[in-house]
Order: C-alpha cells, then sequence, then structure tokens
C-alpha cells in the first residue's frame, strides 16, 4: 500500500526530532503496526491521522518506550535509549483512567511536573510564578487547582493534562487526540495555545486527530496511518479524496468538518 | 503503665511502625494494593510455622524472607499471566494459610502460645531488639518515602505518565513492595497477622474523609496512625486484651469520628472544602 503522494519530503536536517524504521507491533498475533518509516525534522507540526485501530495511539507509545516494539528502531533527537530524552517530552494520552479515590489535587499534580527535583510536598502551596498562572488561566485549569484530580469531568481532565504536558516547555510533544472531549471554544483555545506556544518555543508537535479540519488548519505535515505510513505530505497533498480513501478504505471527504470552522 | 519496660518498649515500636503503616498506607490504598498488603501479611503465618518448625528462635527472620516470596509470587503472576489481581491475591492466600497451618501440623505441641501471639499481636513479645529494628526501619523508609515523594505520588497517579517524566516505574514499584514487605512483616509482631493491614488502610481512609490534597491526606493519616497506635497500646494494657485488636478498634473508632465530621460539615455547605489548604 505505498502511496505516490510522498513526493516532496522536507529535508529532515542533520538530526530528526522523531526517527523511525521498520517499527513492527503485533499483540497476539495479530499484527498491528507492519513496518512504519517516519522521519520527523525538528520544529515541525505533523499530524496522524488513521481510521479507530490502525495503530496511532500504538506508535506514539513505541516512541515514548511505553509499548517494545517487535522489529525496527525508534530515535527521538538521536537518541535511542528513549528514557534519556524523557524529560524533554510532553505527553498528553488519549484516556487516562485515574483512580477516583486517590486524592491528589489539580495543584498538586501540576507541580510534580514542575517540580521535579524539589517536593510538591513542601512547594504546591507557593504558586507565584506569574507567567505560569496566565498560561494556567488561558487553558481554563486555573478554577480548578483546588479540585481532586479525580473528580474532575473528562474535558476538565484532559485541559489538566494539556497543562501537566505543556508545563517544563517540552523540545517534542506528543497528543493523542488532546482535545477529544473539549468543548469547542476550549478547542480552539488550545489550538491557538499550541500554535503560539510553538512560534516561541518551536518544539516538535505530533499530533493525532481525527478532526481534519483542525489537522488541515495546524499541521504542517500529515502521516495518514493504516498499518503502515500509506500516505504522508503536506495537509493539501493528503487532504484529498484519493489518499483518504487510501488511509480509511471508504470515501471520506475532506472537508467535511469545514462546518466547524468559524 | 509508663513504668513497666516492656510498656515503654511495646510504646516505642507502636510510635516507630504505626505512623510508618499509615505513611505507605495512603499509597497502598491510593493504587488499591490493600488485599496486596493483607496477602503479604498472610503469607506469615507460614514464615511463623517455617520458622518454628526449624527450630528458629528469632521468627522475624522468616517471616519477612516468605513475606518476600508471597510478594515477589505475586508480581511475577500479575506479569506473566492474564489473571486478575485479585484472584491472585486469593490463590496465594489459600496457598501460604493452607501450607502454614500444614507445616505447623507436622511440628509436635508447645508453640501454640507463639502463634497465637503472631495471629493476634502481643505487647509482651516485643523486645529491645525489636524496637531498635522498628526504629531503623522507621528512619529508613520514611525517610525514603520523603524523599521520594514526587515519584511515589507520580506512580500512584498515572503509571504512563509517570515514565513519560522519566521515571523508573519498575524499579520504583519494586522498592515501593519491598519497603511495604519489610514494614508488614516487622509490624506483625506488635499487630498480629490477622489485623496488621488495619493499620496500613485505616488511617489513610480516615484521613481522606476529612482532606482536600494528598498533603492533607498524609499528614492526617500519620497522625491518626500515631494516636490509633498509641492509644491501642494504652487499651491493651488496660484490659489485658490483643493489641491487634486494641490498635485496630481505636483506629476504627477514629476512621468514624471523621466520618461524622465529615457528613456533620458536608451537610452544612457542600461546596467548601472541609479544611483550609
Ligand atoms: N494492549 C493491547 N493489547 C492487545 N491489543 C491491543 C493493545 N493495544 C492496542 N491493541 C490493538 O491494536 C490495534 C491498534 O490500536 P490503537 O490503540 O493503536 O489504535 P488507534 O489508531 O489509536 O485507534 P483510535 O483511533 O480508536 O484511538 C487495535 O486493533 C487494538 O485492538
Ligand atoms: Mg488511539
Amino acid at each position: 500500500m505505498t502511496c505516490e503522494c510522498h513526493s516532496h519530503n522536507p529535508d529532515p536536517g542533520p538530526v530528526p526530532a522523531i526517527e523511525v524504521s521498520g517499527l513492527k507491533v503485533s499483540f497476539g498475533g495479530q499484527p498491528v503496526l507492519k513496518g512504519v518509516n517516519m522521519k520527523v525534522p525538528k520544529g515541525s507540526v505533523v499530524a496522524l491521522i488513521g481510521p479507530n485501530g490502525s495503530g496511532k495511539t500504538t506508535l506514539l507509545r513505541c516512541l515514548l518506550g511505553l509499548q517494545e516494539p517487535a522489529q525496527g528502531q525508534v530515535k527521538i533527537f538521536g537518541e535511542s535509549n528513549l528514557q534519556r530524552v524523557m524529560p524533554r517530552i510532553g505527553y498528553v494520552p488519549q484516556k487516562l483512567a485515574l483512580e477516583r479515590s486517590f486524592i491528589l489535587s489539580v495543584r498538586e499534580f501540576l507541580s510534580l511536573r514542575l517540580s521535579q527535583s524539589r517536593n510538591w510536598f513542601w512547594h504546591s502551596r507557593k504558586w507565584s510564578d506569574d507567567a505560569l498562572r496566565s498560561t494556567m488561566a488561558e487553558i481554563g485549569v486555573e478554577p480548578l487547582l483546588d479540585r481532586p484530580i479525580a473528580a474532575l469531568s473528562g474535558g476538565q481532565l484532559q485541559r489538566v493534562l494539556i497543562a501537566f504536558s505543556l508545563l517544563k516547555a517540552p523540545d517534542l510533544l506528543l497528543l493523542d487526540e488532546p482535545t477529544a472531549g473539549v468543548d469547542s471554544p476550549g478547542e480552539d483555545t488550545f489550538y491557538d495555545l499550541i500554535t503560539k506556544v510553538h512560534k516561541h518555543h518551536g518544539m516538535t508537535v505530533v499530533l493525532v486527530s481525527h478532526d481534519l479540519s483542525m489537522v488541515y488548519r495546524h499541521a504542517s505535515w500529515v502521516y495518514a496511518l493504516n498499518g503502515t505510513i500509506c500516505c504522508e505530505g503536506s495537509p493539501e497533498e493528503v487532504m484529498n479524496a484519493e489518499s483518504l480513501k487510501q488511509a480509511y478504505g471508504i470515501h471520506v471527504s475532506p472537508y467535511q468538518h469545514h462546518h466547524h470552522v468559524h | 503503665m509508663f513504668t513497666e519496660a516492656f510498656m515503654i518498649r511495646a510504646f516505642l515500636a507502636a510510635l516507630f511502625l504505626c505512623p510508618l503503616c499509615a505513611l505507605l498506607g495512603v499509597f497502598v490504598t491510593a493504587r488499591r494494593m490493600s488485599f496486596f498488603s493483607e496477602t503479604i501479611a498472610h503469607g506469615a503465618l507460614t514464615g511463623v510455622a517455617i520458622g518454628i518448625w526449624m527450630g528458629m528462635t528469632e521468627l522475624t527472620i522468616p517471616v519477612i524472607g516468605f513475606g518476600l516470596l508471597v510478594a515477589m509470587a505475586i508480581i511475577w503472576l500479575k506479569e506473566n499471566t492474564e489473571l486478575m489481581t485479585d484472584t491472585i491475591m486469593a490463590l496465594l492466600l489459600a496457598g501460604s494459610i493452607s501450607l502454614g497451618i500444614f507445616i505447623l501440623s507436622l511440628v509436635k505441641g508447645g508453640y501454640l502460645g507463639q502463634v497465637h501471639s503472631y495471629l493476634f499481636g502481643d505487647i509482651l513479645a516485643v523486645e529491645d531488639r525489636d524496637v531498635v529494628v522498628s526504629g531503623i526501619l522507621f528512619a529508613v523508609v520514611a525517610v525514603s518515602v520523603f524523599m521520594n515523594l514526587n515519584v511515589l505520588t507520580l506512580i500512584s497517579a498515572h503509571e504512563d505518565l509517570a515514565h513519560v517524566c522519566g521515571v523508573n516505574v519498575r524499579r520504583v514499584n519494586y522498592l515501593f513492595v519491598l519497603a511495604l514487605t519489610v514494614t508488614v512483616a516487622v509490624s506483625i509482631q506488635l499487630l498480629g497477622i490477622m489485623l496488621v493491614t488495619s493499620l496500613v488502610v485505616i488511617p489513610p481512609a480516615a484521613a481522606r474523609n476529612v482532606s482536600c490534597n494528598l498533603r492533607q491526606q498524609i499528614v492526617y493519616s500519620l497522625l491518626i496512625g500515631v494516636i490509633g497506635g498509641l492509644g491501642g497500646i494504652a487499651l491493651s494494657y488496660h484490659f489485658n486484651a490483643p493489641c491487634g485488636a486494641t490498635i485496630a478498634m481505636s483506629c476504627i473508632s477514629l476512621f468514624l469520628l471523621t466520618l461524622v465530621i465529615r457528613l456533620f460539615t458536608r451537610k452544612r455547605n457542600a461546596n467548601q472544602p472541609l479544611l483550609p489548604s
């Protein structure tokens, strides 16, 4: 299932942010990733699209070292020992099941990320950093700070996770359907924020999303995954009926979500 | 009550072990591991049986040893089978108790007193050396828990996120299980096999009733552990009852107290946090 549209991949530069070669993963004999190759240049915003069960989450988990590949190699910033680059990565998981009885407050949770070397037990009460407060206010977690994290609604939790992933100004941001369950003003704020932070820090962003219109507007490069990368290119190239049909197997209108845009 | 040497020993041991169990308990309950500590505790019966059978005078070593064996078995089964955690626990619980009873039946008489004191806890059984061991354990475990509080909290919140924050999840999990196993095994002397888990579970549960963040839960849990432990020793002396039972009862009384406080204050003001953070 190779495709005609990965014509002019931009020069990845000396060390790409992500380099995946021949990645294979199977679950109980069932192959899920069947040899994925990708090279993501530093500083780009790339989107990963594909139907349910096509292995997007599995691919991100491989990038994080959470899933051992059966075959193939993953390098992040040229480093194949993934544990070593973890501190430079921010991650928003697709869904997070939290223990309901765990009483950790949002403030404490966020200070865990902030003060890895310091102890939240002594420090989470002092939160005077103004820059931080404005980010928190922007993401809309400020009113949630004193609530237990397990008592939040799905969308509120997602906002907190987004804040958590952005806190330490990561060099690589892996977002697995970050705005699933977030209301549409929240979604707009999120993408604006990512665009703003990206302009400022120039970090690399990998975004999994089913919202093709958002992908179209914000990504500079799109990978369509279905077991393998069956199609890649700029949004204009990939988001056409022909290549989407190849990824999704059925006809998908690339602009079907555009009525959300205002 | 404070003039007798055995009472001073018991109070000191409780002062070290009760807050330690309560501190670990905050994470044990957050991670749904209460049944895990129960299983390790019951494994101690087999440790005691093996010790008696082999004619050992010092039973703490076989108790810790067998506790670790059970803990490792739980982890191994969890990683290598599809069984649910509670199934694995029930399996090992039955396995170790039956093995313990079987071994005890091979021993010829005269051990019942010893087994009784291990089952229910005995203040008279606390010796100078036990106090020293508890003190050292308290220092080592409490200091390492507080030094690694960020890591422990992250893992309790979500293991994958902890991994992404650079935590070696596997290593921390093993160390936590080691600390919990040794603490439970040492506390058995005082609290008994039957009730040692109550000191791991009840103080954090009571603290949960009156806390609105994790820091408060840790502080209150430690406090409740100390008060429940010392109060239980005093009750044990007064009523001449096994101190495992009296400590558990005083912890449960404190739990009921916090429950009443919670119900009372929640009704009055449902949206306000109970205590200022
Ligand atoms: N831990 C696991 N054990 C067994 N099978 C798994 C596991 N994780 C994923 N799979 C299987 O791998 C396939 C890909 O799953 P994955 O979560 O990567 O899909 P996805 O592209 O993220 O889908 P979605 O759009 O629904 O999030 C699915 O068929 C799923 O059933
Ligand atoms: Mg997914």
